[in-house]
């Protein structure tokens, strides 16, 4: 608001006053006044007008600063009706009333919305839970009675149990604060464990494994787990024909330790890097080999973020590709 | 070693116990929740195996009802997989925690882990194993015969391991290569048979020979 506006706003009111003032001066002169006095009497008018003017322009301004100012300083914004200035003209009070009344509806329908999705989250969790059960029995099946058939049926359902776990740790990754434990984790059994994890993918496709892990880091043991694994899916899926080879190393570096996992796969464009940990990106390699998703290593990146894991990766096209964690030294906590 | 199994769901219950009997446990598997506590202190375990969600009451106040009188080694089962769950498990006693689905040879593994850990019946392990005179030393990695030793790498150990568990049986290639990659040695088919040809050459070394039988489009036996 300023005062140029603030006029323009009153453009009505003014207009009025002069049409006034213009009849009070014929009506004056008409009736014998003199020229002079006349005058004084607009004169005096104008004057009057324009002290209203200057005083009404502050407290308007003043009024509106303030509301700014509440607007500044709280985060949520649709609080604003609680906090308005208080005001003794009616047409505040009543804008005051429709706000607040705008706002109610608004806050309640972020309570409902927020009780939704927790309603959901919770669902979601509980059936991921209760699938466990079945995956469970089809594994230990599949272990007592080995054949080709049951071997295949192993393959699957490791599919399905992957699936089961990237929705759980979707629905848990806005909430990793309540649910980890930083020890000190031995990465080469971390490691190894994954890729028993996927024992069938390599042996059936003759994809080697190499793990060099000296260094312990202090991580969350099951979240390392699951974003190795993610990362892991995917050097298994873009493997090169013939020859392929994984290997997952770390090395000591002056920040701390970096935990890479190396393949020589199909490996990614080089426009396409900077955005494969975007959600739902799913690139060239993404629609020719197979589905993707586009959401294994947006979940990595964003779990790494709660971690205060550095995720990163290079790339390039028919050679191969190296995801990077960087594991800060030193104690870390929670962000 | 006996292991009892609390665990509600009837088909995880049955192959779970099919599965530990073929690793030459004995097993009891009550399907009876109610005193359960008691039952399986009953049939006098070296470990149980207790699933957290039971219908009666929550694993965890079994394993206090058993820790309250025995310190028999346990191991929880459950798909829960918060951390504040894992540590409820440790502080009421438990050994050790698996979420499921837990894959089978991680299972057996952390099994005999706790066991060997809680040393309940002495190491049951043997540090030598013999067979037709031909000793595999466990600590040290190497092969024995009549005073003659021979040093074997990672991978050789873990087959012979492996096929000297299994005396006597066909081990197919594929089950010997999926054990190995349960333990950390990832190699494929022709790298199995460049290291059966590399062991076959230490064994005639020492004069041993004809040991691992190679069964044409089946495996191997020792």
């Amino acid at each position: 608001m300023n005062i140029l506006s603030f006029l323009r706003d009153k453009l009505l009111l003014y207009l009025l006053h002069l049409s006034c003032m213009m009849a009070l001066a014929v009506f004056l002169l008409a009736t014998g006044y003199s020229a002079d006095g006349c005058l004084l009497v607009l004169i005096c008018w104008f004057l009057v007008l324009c002290i209203w003017t200057v005083c009404e322009y502050h407290r308007r301004k003043r009024y509106f600063s303030r509301m700014e100012a509440v607007l500044a300083q709280i985060d949520q914004r649709f609080l604003l009706g609680e906090l308005m200035p208080f005001s003794d003209r009616l047409e505040d009070r009543l804008y005051r009333e429709m706000i607040r009344q705008s706002n109610r509806s608004v806050i309640e329908r972020i309570h409902a919305a927020e009780e939704q999705k927790n309603d959901y989250r919770a669902y979601i969790e509980g059936w991921v839970h209760e699938i466990k059960a079945p995956i469970t029995s089809i594994a230990l099946m599949c272990e007592n009675h080995k054949s080709e058939v049951t071997r295949s049926i192993s393959r699957e359902n490791g599919k399905i149990e992957n699936y089961v776990d990237r929705t759980l740790y979707y629905a848990r990754s806005d909430e990793v604060y309540k649910d980890y434990i930083i020890e000190e984790t031995n990465l080469a059994d971390v490691a190894a464990e994954v890729v028993a994890r996927n024992k069938y993918y390599f042996i059936q496709d003759g994809v080697q494994a190499e793990i060099d892990c000296p260094d312990d880091v202090r991580t969350d043991r099951k979240w390392i787990a699951f974003i190795l694994n993610q990362i892991l899916q995917n050097s298994l899926k873009y493997r090169r024909e013939t020859g392929a080879m994984i290997r997952i190393y770390t090395q000591r570096r002056a920040k701390g330790i970096c935990l890479a996992v190396e393949d020589n796969g199909i490996g990614i464009r080089q426009e396409e890097i900077p955005r494969i940990f975007e959600k739902n990106f799913t690139g060239t390699n993404g629609r020719t080999h197979g589905r993707s998703t586009g959401m294994g290593l947006y979940l990595c990146a964003k779990l790494c973020g709660k971690l205060g894991i550095g995720i990163g990766a290079e790339s390039q096209e028919h050679v191969g590709t190296k995801i990077m964690l960087e594991f800060p030294a030193g104690t870390f906590h929670m962000r | 070693m006996h292991i009892v199994i609390i665990e509600d769901e009837p088909a995880i219950r049955q192959e779970l116990a099919l599965l530990l009997r073929n690793a030459l446990y004995e097993v009891t598997a009550p399907d009876d929740f109610r005193d359960v506590a008691a039952a399986a202190l009953a049939a006098a375990p070296d470990l149980i195996l207790l699933d957290v969600k039971l219908p009666d009451e929550s694993g965890f106040a079994v394993c206090e009802k058993v820790r309250a009188v025995s310190d028999v080694p346990i191991i929880f089962l459950t798909s829960q997989t918060d951390a504040a769950d894992e540590l409820n498990g440790m502080l009421k006693g438990g050994d050790d925690y698996i979420t499921k689905p837990f894959h089978p040879p991680v299972l057996l593994a952390r099994i005999a882990a706790v066991l060997k850990r809680t040393k309940k019946t002495g190491a049951k392990e043997p540090d030598v194993m013999e067979y037709k005179g031909v000793r595999l030393d466990i600590a040290r990695g190497s092969i024995c015969f009549q005073g003659r030793q021979a040093e074997l790498t990672k991978k050789e150990f873990q087959i012979l391991y492996y096929l000297f568990q299994h005396t006597g049986k066909i081990i197919p290639r594929m089950e010997l290569i999926e054990y190995l990659w349960d333990n950390q040695v990832f190699i494929d088919d022709n790298a199995l048979s460049v290291n059966m040809t590399r062991i076959r050459g230490k064994l005639e070394q020492l004069g041993v020979h004809g040991l691992v039988e190679t069964k044409r489009g089946m495996g191997y036996r020792l």
